[in-house]
């Protein structure tokens, strides 16, 4: 029967004229999607690389004022910007801690339409630990972002819902599923075997659409083998979770009408409602701290800082023995108790942060535990996961640049407390940032989305007689 | 080859068969006559195992139907009122595919001689089904019981909307394959073709089996008062 199944479903979707444009509409949302993700990267490489220019640019300007002063010619700079000054390279000449986009990351948007790819870390102030976040169009942010996840997770299940809602029920209303109940098979057999062709030839434009997305970025396949047929495995199995509720909605459902308003139905639930219902869950169960809050108290620590900065630079400097001032002709300003009272405010305001960062882990962890109940959380987790766009992936992109946001400010310390000048030959040693995408490949969600795949046609092929519990016309 | 044993279908407190007992042997034609809802359908239905009966039990070729529904299949073909195929595929195809998924195989070759034997002008074999007449449609459903070398037809009112030279052609091709001994059931309002064709017949009411007749014993004028008279139509009886 499969043989002859596949042989003549083949026939009839090729020569039906909506398939053939169905199988169109998938193509060139895929490359239009595609299309769309790439021109989003591009930007993103673009800021970055403006931003670096930018650096290049300054530093190149503070190498020549830097050789103009150590050849003691006079410098037509603001005093406090002349680069000799340790403050002065660590506050106006930062370097750029970017996060490059990943290779994959055109597949998915994800987080990065919501956080910033590059950030300047300077020895005065904080606040870009706090300001990670970018403005964001509201609108886009309600409709989302037109990439290749948005079509596989939200577009996708609806093409398939067009492709399967009705196999077995346009039997039943054009008569001819009478004379094929007529036939030794069994009509369970019968269904799964046409939806497996349809399952088939829309794997195959699937598989071809990425293919070329692939090849006309000049991704070889086989040298990204582990992403590409990740990926592949991901939107296939995502694919067979769609097909295995078509069976059963053909199996108990009736008329063409009835199964696809049940399939849209489901499509709302797993796709809209159970992913906003776990998100505002962990909204409610573990709502995050107020940032106002946290601003407020980190301004009120830094006030009371202030008032006890002579006390805070006296003990810092009772720590660092090896700054201590030989020479009474100089003496400790501004600079000295403000970076002797970083290390207080860090301290201090930890608790505060670290709420805040576990808060965050916990509504994580919350919806990491249901995520199960909806492929379609699953799905674009996945997906974000392997485009680098996960929010893992920027709380460890965040995590990194504090990291080198203390490397900066620790690499000025020795030349702030030894009075010693910046000079050119120091350039080189300054730290530079390097972003490491910390997150591995996971493919966890494609077992488990194959896992509900396979019970639900398990269901029906074993539990469809037992539940109709009689003929084909008694429960048509 | 065909039998029917107390064979009962109820819906709530509505009988649509009752205790029905039937024996159709090899090489007879069983016409089962009667008006709207006397059970003719409901009796196909059954032998088909399409729904299940509330007592009683069916037999094709000594398989129980119920519990052996899919083996019985092995042996019969159907042809229902509107024998609805493929529309997208030609008769060879919708041939191909109907006995292939039987578990019949054959080349193009035997394909088109079943279709010839059914009757199907040669012109028409590469037609789609969507430009086929009722009648043609028909003898491709002919088509598909040689095919799958069926030992039991089970017809329901075939002939009904056919033209009287596609019903005559139709009548011939049963006669064609009663001579190959295949038992056939025939459900039909067609008295008429009943009697010419048939070598039973049985009139149903009510769910009920009320007569039976050899064809050869009765003329048509008989039968059709047997069947007034059976369906309380005293005004027209004569």
């Amino acid at each position: 029967m499969l043989s002859y199944n596949f042989k003549y479903e083949l026939k009839q979707l090729l020569r039906a004229r909506w398939i053939q444009l169905l199988s169109v509409v998938l193509l060139v949302l895929f490359g239009f999607s595609a299309f769309n993700g790439i021109q989003k990267v591009e930007k993103r490489k673009l800021d970055i690389a403006a931003a670096q220019e930018e650096v290049k640019e300054n530093d190149a300007m503070m190498l020549k004022l830097l050789d103009s002063v150590e050849r003691g010619l006079e410098v037509s700079v603001p005093r406090w910007t002349i680069p000799s000054s340790p403050m002065a390279v660590g506050n106006y000449h930062p370097r750029v801690a970017a996060m490059e986009p990943q290779p994959m990351a055109f597949i998915a948007t994800g987080q990065a339409d919501l956080f910033t790819h590059y950030v300047k870390p300077t020895v005065y102030g904080d606040d870009f630990s706090l300001n990670f976040t970018e403005m964001t169009s509201p609108v886009q942010l309600l409709f989302g972002s037109f990439d290749l996840a948005f079509v596989v997770v939200f577009l996708l299940p609806l093409l398939i819902i067009a492709f399967s809602y009705n196999v077995l029920s346009s039997e039943k209303e054009s008569g001819s599923l009478r004379l094929l109940a007529a036939q030794p098979i069994g009509i369970q057999n019968w269904v799964l075997q046409k939806l497996g062709l349809r399952f088939f030839w829309l794997a195959v434009l699937v598989i071809i659409a990425l293919t070329l997305v692939f090849l006309v970025l000049g991704i070889n396949p086989f040298t990204q083998a582990r992403v590409y047929f990740g990926l592949l495995g991901l939107v296939l199995t995502y694919m067979l979770f769609w097909f295995a509720l078509a069976f059963l909605v053909n199996l108990w459902v009736g008329s063409s009408a009835k199964n696809a308003v049940a399939l849209l139905g489901l499509w709302v639930v797993f796709v809209l409602l159970v992913p906003s219902v776990l998100n505002q869950f962990g909204n409610t169960l573990y709502p995050m701290p107020s940032r106002t809050l946290m601003i407020n108290e980190m301004r009120s620590l830094k006030a009371e800082v202030t008032e006890r900065q002579d006390e805070i630079l006296d003990n810092y400097l009772r720590d660092h023995p090896e700054f201590a001032l030989n020479d009474t002709t100089q003496q400790r300003g501004f600079w000295h108790r403000y970076m002797a009272s970083q290390k207080l405010i860090k301290e201090e305001l930890s608790p505060v942060v670290n709420g805040y960062e576990e808060q965050l882990q916990r509504q994580q962890d919350w919806i990491g535990r249901f995520k199960w109940i909806s492929p379609a959380i699953i799905a674009q987790e996945s997906l974000n996961q392997i485009a680098g766009t996960a929010t893992k992936d920027y709380e460890g992109f965040r995590k990194q640049v504090v990291n080198f946001s203390g490397t900066w400010r620790e690499h000025f310390m020795p030349f702030l407390y030894n009075n010693q000048d910046f000079s050119q030959a120091d350039y080189d040693a300054l730290p530079r940032f390097t972003y490491q995408k910390e997150t591995a490949l996971q493919f966890g969600g494609l077992g488990i989305l194959l896992v509900v795949s396979l019970v639900l046609f398990a269901t029906g092929i074993f539990g469809y007689k037992k539940l109709s519990g009689a003929g084909i016309l008694d429960q048509a | 080859m065909i039998i029917t044993d107390n064979l009962t279908k109820k819906y709530g407190e509505h009988t649509a068969l009752d205790h029905l007992n039937l024996n159709v042997n090899a090489g007879e034609i069983y016409c089962l006559l009667g008006a709207n809802g006397a059970g003719k359908t409901t009796t196909i239905n059954l032998l088909l195992g399409f729904i299940e009966p509330t007592s009683g039990s069916a037999f094709i070729n000594q398989l129980n139907v119920k519990d052996d529904a899919k083996a019985t299949k092995r042996f019969l073909a159907y042809i229902p009122e509107n024998l609805m195929l493929y529309p997208g595929l030609t008769a060879v195809e919708n041939l191909d595919y109907f006995s292939g998924i039987a578990g019949k195989k054959f080349g193009n070759n035997q394909l088109k001689t079943f279709l010839e034997e059914a009757g199907l002008q040669a012109d028409a074999f590469g037609n789609r089904i969507s430009t086929f007449s009722k009648g043609m449609r028909q003898k491709v459903g002919i088509a598909i019981a040689l095919a799958k070398e069926a030992k039991v037809l089970l017809l329901d009112e075939p002939t009904s909307g056919l033209d009287p030279k596609a019903s005559n052609e139709f009548g011939l091709l049963l006669q064609q394959l009663r001579s190959k001994g295949v038992a056939t059931l025939m459900a039909t309002h067609d008295l008429f073709r009943a009697k010419e064709v048939g070598s039973h017949i049985g009139i149903m009411k009510d769910g009920q089996l009320k007569q039976q007749f050899v064809a050869e014993d009765i003329s048509l004028s008989e039968l059709e008062q047997a069947y007034l008279n059976t369906m309380d139509y005293k005004e027209l009886a004569s």
